[in-house]
């Protein structure tokens, strides 16, 4: 007969608490900054000087090529070997942010390539600098059409984000795992922390389809 | 202390990825198995078959990968079960994979006009022949550099299964780390083998979809 | 001849001396193909003139030379005194300022109110905002007969509606010059004559316009001078009476006769 006891878990919520809170902070700190920058290297590679727009192709290539445990792993324990000691937390939104960055890149990209033409050519017409027609013509536009895959893309980094907790940042599955140490609830601990996942996931995604068009691209 | 070589590193590196590649094979083949399954059973329009694989799909989708690896790692023993590193990676890795591909898939057989299903089914073919000669070929064509694609997503999961102790590339690189004091080398030549392995791949599927619409 | 830099705001005005367009030998290929074959052109401030043709002979790509949407690669070309220069800009910013454009598909920015598109180039150019910047908005809206419209969004707009925003919103930068590029040629019959109206009332009041068009009569009514353009040069010109009744050249006159 399996015997669990979810019971030993729950009592810990405020734990569970703690984690939930430092993995939606996490997540939104790294999607801000995370979009910005993806952002800026879909401009690059639309619009930028030619070695600017190669380097960005390598850094998109290099990340998406790569799986986010080792570029958290290269960040928080190969950096200090360079001298760049980071907190588990700085590494951890580091390493987000690089990686949203880059996934953001390709889906921003493929929203601006999309414009249709008159529209710039409208912006143009009207003596607006280049940087001006990027921003208030060419952008919110383009973030409109590929909300819903940078929405899922920012929803992949989040779950990916439990493997934070292995460099000990106090997200939620470091907590998970704490409680199972403790009471030697593994399974119980991992389903609660499973569900809490699956919530956040949820939450999330209503949230940015919520905030995305009131903030960022007006419909 | 002894000083390693970047060959030793490299060398015991390469040793590890066997194993990498090996899981991702079995977690693709397997899943895909397991995804076609699923696949027609949703679209052959079975009781309620929709509504669960749909579940099934969100609940994978929806769910960190470590978890799920925690998950078969600690829960199957609870049954008596015991499980080494190497299957619950396996199985946790072949049910991943299952429910993305079967989504994958299901787009590419939705995204097949609803036409053609009206021609075969005019044409007075059974369903199983409606799907093996009409929208099947189709929608494979269509399938096959998203697919591809996905074989990517696998390999890199396969890095989590260090978490459970699984020796792969990941797991032989944090312990060659803290052998040799050098995790910055260490780390960037396990990065570059999984650049090495993934790139190639990436850059196939997306050949295979250019080609792909410049047939249509 | 010095252009002396113009203020913003200021209104065109007959000025026979300096003509606000000059163009000389102006030559333009794509790739293999010439598009432009050498034109030679003036047009004086407040000045209608029609350009009309077959499509391939080269009105549009004219058109968009004068506001630098398209770059000839050989020529002379300088708008109120000054010569265009492609890859200065902060220049073609300038020039943009003083020549506005309108458009076959009307490009109105989708994401933004009818208000905000009118606005908007004034505001990020000329830093001209609050509610000095929306009174300038209505006035203009209501200019061209769409007062009400001012929070409305394109997509609930006729075409003829939309065309008629476009032109407020090129009005709004205050050009000396108005290049209209087939601005009925997408619009269904029955809207062409709202848009034909607000650009006749334009030219009455003195603005510089120079129109691709297809609408024979406006031309007729409206215009100083039609150019019709043949094979990349401009193949015949003159007052649209002459034109149009007495076409000189086969070419034109077969042009006509195509009409019906």
């Amino acid at each position: 007969m399996i015997d669990l006891d979810f019971g030993a878990v729950l009592a810990q919520w405020p734990l569970l608490l703690k984690g939930v809170a430092f993995t939606a902070g996490l997540t939104l700190v790294s999607a801000v900054v995370g979009v910005a920058l993806g952002v800026a290297c879909a401009w690059a590679r639309a619009w930028g000087p030619r070695a600017l727009a190669w380097g960005v192709a390598a850094y998109v290539e290099l990340i998406r090529n790569t799986p986010f445990i080792v570029q958290l792993f290269f960040i928080f324990f190969g950096l200090p070997g360079l001298g760049l000691r980071l907190s588990p937390e700085a590494a951890s939104v580091l390493a987000m942010v690089i990686n949203l960055g880059a996934y953001a890149a390709e889906i921003v990209r493929a929203g601006v390539e999309s414009t249709p033409r008159g529209q710039v050519e409208a912006g143009v017409s009207l003596a607006l600098s280049r940087a001006q027609v990027f921003l208030h013509v060419v952008l919110p536009p383009a973030l409109a059409r590929v909300w819903p895959a940078l929405v899922s893309q920012i929803v992949i980094v989040m779950l990916g984000s439990a493997v934070c907790g292995q460099i000990a940042t106090q997200e939620l599955s470091y907590f998970a795992n704490l409680i199972q140490s403790r009471n030697f609830r593994a399974f119980e601990s991992y389903i609660v922390a499973t569900l809490l996942y699956l919530a956040l996931a949820v939450a999330l995604r209503r949230l940015l389809n919520w905030a995305g068009p009131r903030w960022l691209f007006g419909r | 202390m002894v000083d390693f070589t970047l060959w030793d590193i490299v060398r015991n590196l390469l040793l590890a990825a066997r194993w990498t590649v090996a899981l991702s094979l079995i977690a693709f083949v397997g899943g895909g198995l397991v995804g076609l399954l699923l696949l027609v059973a949703r679209v052959g329009r079975w009781p309620g078959a929709a509504g669960l694989v749909a579940g099934y799909v969100q609940l994978f989708q929806g769910t960190p990968l470590l978890m799920q690896l925690f998950l078969a790692y600690f829960g199957l023993p609870l049954l008596g079960v015991q499980i080494s590193p190497w299957t619950a990676a396996a199985l946790a890795l072949t049910l991943y994979a299952s429910a993305f591909l079967t989504e994958i898939w299901r787009g590419c057989v939705e995204a097949i006009p609803k036409g053609q299903w009206e021609a075969a089914q005019s044409l007075a073919l059974s369903f199983g022949e409606q799907m093996r000669h009409v929208i099947g070929p189709q929608a494979l064509r269509i399938a096959v550099a998203p697919t591809v694609g996905f074989l990517v997503q696998v390999v890199k999961g396969t890095a989590l299964a260090s978490v459970i102790g699984f020796i792969e590339l990941t797991k032989a690189g944090t312990m060659i780390a803290n052998a040799t004091f050098a995790p910055f080398t260490v780390y960037a030549c396990v990065a570059l083998m999984y650049f090495l392995l993934c790139f190639p791949i990436s850059a196939w599927s997306r050949r295979l979809e250019r080609r792909l619409s410049l047939g249509r | 001849m010095a252009a002396d830099p113009s203020s913003v705001g200021a209104s065109p005005a007959r000025d026979a001396a300096q003509p606000v367009v000059t163009i000389q030998g102006l030559r333009k290929r794509f790739g293999e193909m010439e598009v432009l074959r050498g034109i030679d052109l003036q047009v004086q401030a407040g000045e209608v003139v029609a350009l009309i043709g077959r499509s391939g002979s080269g009105k549009s790509t004219l058109l968009r030379c004068i506001n630098g949407l398209e770059t000839p690669q050989e020529g002379d070309l300088r708008v109120e005194g000054r010569r265009l220069e492609p890859d200065n800009p902060q220049a073609m910013r300038a020039l943009r300022q003083r020549v506005g454009m309108i458009f076959q598909s009307f490009n109105l920015f989708p994401h933004l109110t009818v208000g905000r598109n009118v606005l908007l180039a004034p505001g990020l150019v000329k830093g001209l905002r609050g509610a000095a910047a929306d009174d300038r908005a209505r006035q203009l809206l209501a200019r061209v007969g769409l007062a009400d419209k001012f929070d409305a969004r394109p997509d609930q707009l006729s075409g003829g509606q939309q065309q008629r925003v476009a032109i407020a919103r090129a009005l709004a930068m205050d050009p000396a010059v108005l290049l209209c590029d087939e601005i009925t040629s997408a619009l269904d019959p029955e809207l062409v004559g709202e848009v034909l109206k607000v650009v006749e009332a334009l030219a009455e009041e003195g603005m510089t316009l120079l129109m691709v068009t297809h609408e024979m009569q406006f031309a007729r009514r409206v215009a100083d001078r039609v150019l019709f353009m043949h094979a990349g040069r401009i193949h015949e010109q003159g007052p649209p009476q002459q034109l149009f009744e007495q076409p000189r050249t086969p070419e034109l006159q077969q042009f006509l006769s195509a009409l019906g």
